[in-house]
């Protein structure tokens, strides 16, 4: 336990270390283009009820976005797995989606849709919506076949197979998918902010370079970061919470 | 039903084509979206084929997969490198995790706009960009592949008498080579993106920057056909690391692929 501790404190010399190293590397650049660690906390400090709210409205975004795939995208991806013809049909278009990197239907959707609200809800979708589906999609075909046979024999219908017995199988998958989409979600919104400007954090970012305030920009980014590490701690939690009989039985064996 | 899942199987790539095309040219004549927005499939050919004929798009897309390539190269350098240096000290392992923690969830896109006053609109913004985003996967995965590592295949390095380093070099790298490019393959996937969003949003020239051009030009064949574009070079950029992949780590594939 001290011997961890110890290993905990000293780890943080190397981002201190690269912190110190930046400062020194500001002060030599005698420009105000390249603030340092301290300008960037000051300024933290006097932006944060600004960035608290632009961030805000950018993880509502996202959530939107998120769990909208999640309602579609989950459901889809255990349907064409169960329904195989359609599936194997579908996999190549599921492959080719996969390696379009979403940022790169902004300004698709911004042809359709213009750059209000449901236009970056749409992109945020699309992007979470990949993992989701595929993840789902091979959780379904990998399940153990007794499953199958259990369904068989307690004469579900098809509805009630994909619903008592593939959900439940194919969540640690299906989860795996989640936090690739959450991931996504995070990268699109801000993105799409920046492309398509109205408000949010992508916006404020994009504002701060505008007025040359680089210290107030690597403070969003800051707060962006920080964001990121709080919801990937809670997604970690939720896992543990909801899928302990998954790691038990991993253990267990 | 099984004789069909069989023809499926078999021929899913044109069938898929064909469905995605049927859909798309119904999508089309039936008109519910206006025809500006939405061409024709042969008008995206047509498109296509012009932007080809006049050179314009090759130079955009060489200059586009190249920076990605580049990047993805340094990034999953840097990324083993880091995973081996973690190796060698719990101190430096635990220093390197907390930053790969704090900046892992910064977006490509967020960094553009301040690194472009610090480090201008040259080559040294796309070499940040993509590496500060790109190295974490192949870092992950080398972190927890090198500590997976079947401690008989160390006993066994270590019964033949090899150093520590040559442990590391020839049993440990060795074994955790397939993971790291699951990594890497992740990690082309993110170098693309990131190249093609700092385009956009900085650049002059690229894939990314034509796209954002033709969109405020209405074109929106050009923008179809150049996404279409975008999507094989994913398709390229993943083939390129699974074709290293098999250089490197076939022994791997062939001990998988081999029954008990």
């Amino acid at each position: 336990m001290t011997r961890d501790r110890r290993i905990a404190l000293w780890g943080l010399s190397v981002p201190l270390g690269l912190l110190v190293l930046w400062q020194v590397l500001a002060l030599t650049q005698s420009t105000p283009l390249f603030p340092g660690p301290v300008k960037v906390g000051v300024a933290i400090w006097s932006n944060a009820p600004v960035i608290l709210s632009e961030l805000g409205i950018t993880l509502l975004r996202a959530a939107a976005g998120f769990a909208l795939a999640c309602v579609t995208m989950i459901p889809l991806g255990i349907f064409l797995g169960r329904v195989r013809i359609l599936g194997v049909i579908l996999s190549p278009l599921m492959d080719m989606l996969a390696t379009l990197p979403p940022p790169a239907i902004i300004p698709l959707v911004m042809l359709f849709a213009g750059t209000g609200d449901w236009a970056k809800i749409v992109i945020i979708t699309y992007a979470a919506a990949v993992p989701l589906v595929m993840n789902s999609y091979e959780a379904s075909l990998s399940i153990h076949p007794m499953l199958s046979r259990v369904a068989r024999s307690l004469n579900l219908s098809r509805i009630e197979t994909m619903r008592l017995i593939d959900w439940p199988s194919s969540l640690p998958m299906i989860v795996t998918g989640a936090r690739l989409a959450i991931a996504s979600s995070l990268l699109v919104s801000v993105t799409s902010e920046m492309l398509l400007s109205t408000n949010g954090i992508g916006t404020y970012l994009q504002r701060s370079q505008e007025t040359f305030r680089v210290d107030a920009g690597l403070a969003g980014i800051a707060f962006i970061s920080l964001a990121g590490l709080i919801v990937n701690a809670g997604m970690a939690r939720l896992e543990r919470r909801w899928l302990f009989w998954h790691y038990r039985d991993k253990t267990g064996d | 039903m099984n004789a069909a899942l069989q023809f499926a199987e078999r021929f899913r790539v044109p069938l898929c084509l064909l469905l995605v095309f049927g859909i798309w040219q119904a999508v089309h004549l039936a008109g519910v979206v206006p025809e500006k927005f939405f061409p024709s499939m042969p008008e995206i050919v047509g498109a296509f084929w012009r932007m080809l004929s006049d050179g314009t798009v090759i130079t955009a897309w060489v200059t586009t997969f190249l920076r990605a390539l580049i990047g993805l190269i340094a990034a999953a350098s840097l990324g083993i490198a880091l995973a081996i240096l973690s190796d060698l000290s719990p101190v430096l392992s635990r220093g390197i995790r907390y930053v790969s923690d704090i900046l892992q969830p910064i977006p490509p896109a967020a960094f553009v706009p301040m690194a472009v006053f610090m480090l201008g609109l040259g080559t040294k913004l796309y070499a940040f960009v993509i590496i500060l985003v790109t190295v974490w996967p192949p870092y992950l995965n080398g972190v927890t592949a090198l500590q997976a590592v079947s401690p008989v295949q160390v006993n066994t390095g270590r019964m033949f008498g090899l150093s520590r380093s040559q442990i590391l070099w020839q049993v440990r790298l060795p074994a955790a080579l397939p993971e790291i490019f699951t990594g890497i393959r992740y990690a082309a996937t993110i170098s693309l993106i990131a190249v093609i969003v700092s385009e956009m949003l900085a650049g002059r020239d690229g894939i990314g920057f034509m796209i954002y051009k033709k969109v405020y030009a209405m074109r929106s064949s050009d923008v179809f056909a150049l996404m279409f574009l975008v999507a094989c070079s994913g398709v390229l950029l993943n083939g390129l690391v699974a074709l290293l992949r098999r250089a490197l780590t076939g022994w791997h594939m062939r001990m998988m692929e081999r029954p008990e």
